[in-house]
């Protein structure tokens, strides 16, 4: 067993690992951070998604040693206590979510690309999520969310901005 | 057996002598989108795990009219590099169709080659391409063509003890045609049913050393030898890509499984080499 170290959320923490442990068991089974879900435990699905380093990736394919020192972010994280991300609104405002499985992954796949290119098209949309899958909505919805969520970031930035 | 362990190698040197001590039970981690689904598949369990993602081969640099891809280099940097979108395009091309935004941001183009799977897509683009591998043991370093390189699925001309440092991609001529297509189940986040890339340098519009890659075909990814020497010194035209597409096709070796048929497989390889060929006798 290994001792590792990384920050989820912002909060650092100490962890037991083997040469087997992922990711996905660190958040779920150890540190109880269940928003990124066991899906097909393969890459496939995209359920389990989080962001290393702000970058997405599949946390059940990741192997825990290489996170080590790393930052950590799941939806858990995107707001405050008591606060929702813009992106988790427009999910909610739209019904991109039925059973919710996938919206966890959804919202940080889209959070990757927001963060990269604010004002992206719908096509774009659609490629940044091509490796979530989604077996109710049948992604309509889920694209339309995330376009307002662009929207309404985009106009909160440009308020941002004219203040300052 | 030696202790096991896991490892952070802090260079290429390092890696190998790591590998070389630890013998068979050891394996190489880079992004780890092959080697973590065998593990919780439960198909493998380490014993050694030497991590590459600190070892200095994340990098793209061009030397010499050769574009240099460090082994452990991410997708995801492989197709945002403007270096590779201008030398070698249709490397770029056919990494903006290798699974999807997340697997790329963790999976490398060593590990993608090492793995020797007959579907691997960035093995296609890059036998068109030419391309070659600085394969380093503690013994040294060889350069082997990637041509030459898989001998088998899952199986390379890798010794123990070896591991791939840099792929070196010839820059793409200027004028010189080039397509890609890859057909899979979906549009992304697939394996290739069969994928097909084709490099075609022309000089007075005849083809001069055109090379024409297929994967998932074969038990590795196949260089369609024949077709290439029926378009040597020719001009595309509607015969002789027919001809180059029917021998493509005869050439591979494909089987059924789970994502096709070899039937298919077969008549999808001579109808993509069919319409790249024609692709680039339009552009």
């Amino acid at each position: 067993m290994y001792s590792i170290e990384l920050k989820v959320n912002g909060r650092p923490y100490s962890v037991m690992v083997d040469l087997k442990t992922t990711l996905l068991e660190v958040l779920r089974d150890k540190l109880f951070i269940t928003s990124p879900k066991v899906g097909c435990n393969t890459g496939d699905c995209g359920a389990c998604s989080v962001l290393l380093d702000g970058r997405l990736v599949r946390s059940c394919i990741t192997n825990a040693l290489t996170a080590a020192g790393r930052e950590v972010t799941t939806v858990e994280g995107l707001a405050r206590p008591g606060e929702i991300h813009p992106l988790q609104r427009a999910f909610h405002e739209h019904y991109a979510a039925q059973c919710g499985f996938c919206t966890p992954g959804m919202i940080l796949a889209a959070k990757a690309l927001l963060d990269e290119n604010p004002e992206p098209t719908r096509d774009q949309v659609r490629e940044a999520l091509s490796g979530n899958l989604c077996r109710c909505t049948g992604y309509v919805k889920i694209v339309d969310a995330v376009m307002a969520a662009a929207q309404e970031m985009a106009g909160a930035g440009a308020l941002k901005a004219g203040r300052g | 057996m030696a202790e096991g362990g896991f490892y952070t190698a802090a260079s290429p040197a390092e890696a190998c002598a790591l590998l070389a001590r630890h013998g068979d039970g050891a394996r190489l981690l880079a992004g780890g989108t092959d080697l973590m689904v065998a593990v919780n598949e439960r198909r493998f369990a380490p014993q050694v795990l030497i991590y590459l993602g600190a070892c200095g081969l994340n990098y793209i640099r061009v030397e010499g009219g050769k574009l240099l891809i460090g082994a452990a280099t991410p997708f995801a940097e492989i197709l945002k590099s403007d270096l590779v979108r201008d030398q070698a395009p249709l490397l770029a091309e056919a990494v903006a169709h290798l699974a999807s935004p997340a697997i790329r941001n963790a999976g490398t183009v060593g590990g993608n080659l090492a793995n020797a799977s007959p579907a691997a897509d960035s093995a296609t683009a890059l036998l068109a391409l030419g391309a070659s591998l600085k394969l380093t043991s503690p013994a040294g370093q060889r350069v082997a063509a990637l041509e030459d390189f898989f001998t088998g699925p899952g199986q390379s001309v890798l010794k123990a003890g070896e591991l791939i440092e840099e792929v070196i991609v010839p820059a793409q001529a200027q004028g010189a045609g080039w397509a890609y297509r890859k057909l899979g189940k979906r549009k992304a986040q697939s394996l290739s049913v069969v994928s097909v890339a084709v490099y075609c340098p022309l000089a007075d519009g005849k083809c001069r050393g055109a090379r024409l890659a297929l994967g998932a075909v074969a038990p590795t990814p196949l260089l369609a030898r024949k077709a290439a020497a029926l378009l040597e010194g020719q001009k595309l035209e509607a015969g002789l890509i027919d001809r180059a597409a029917k021998a493509a096709a005869e050439e591979t070796r494909p089987i059924d499984d789970v994502r096709g048929s070899a039937w298919y497989r077969r008549r999808a390889a001579e109808g993509l080499v069919r319409q790249l060929l024609g692709q680039i006798a339009g552009q």
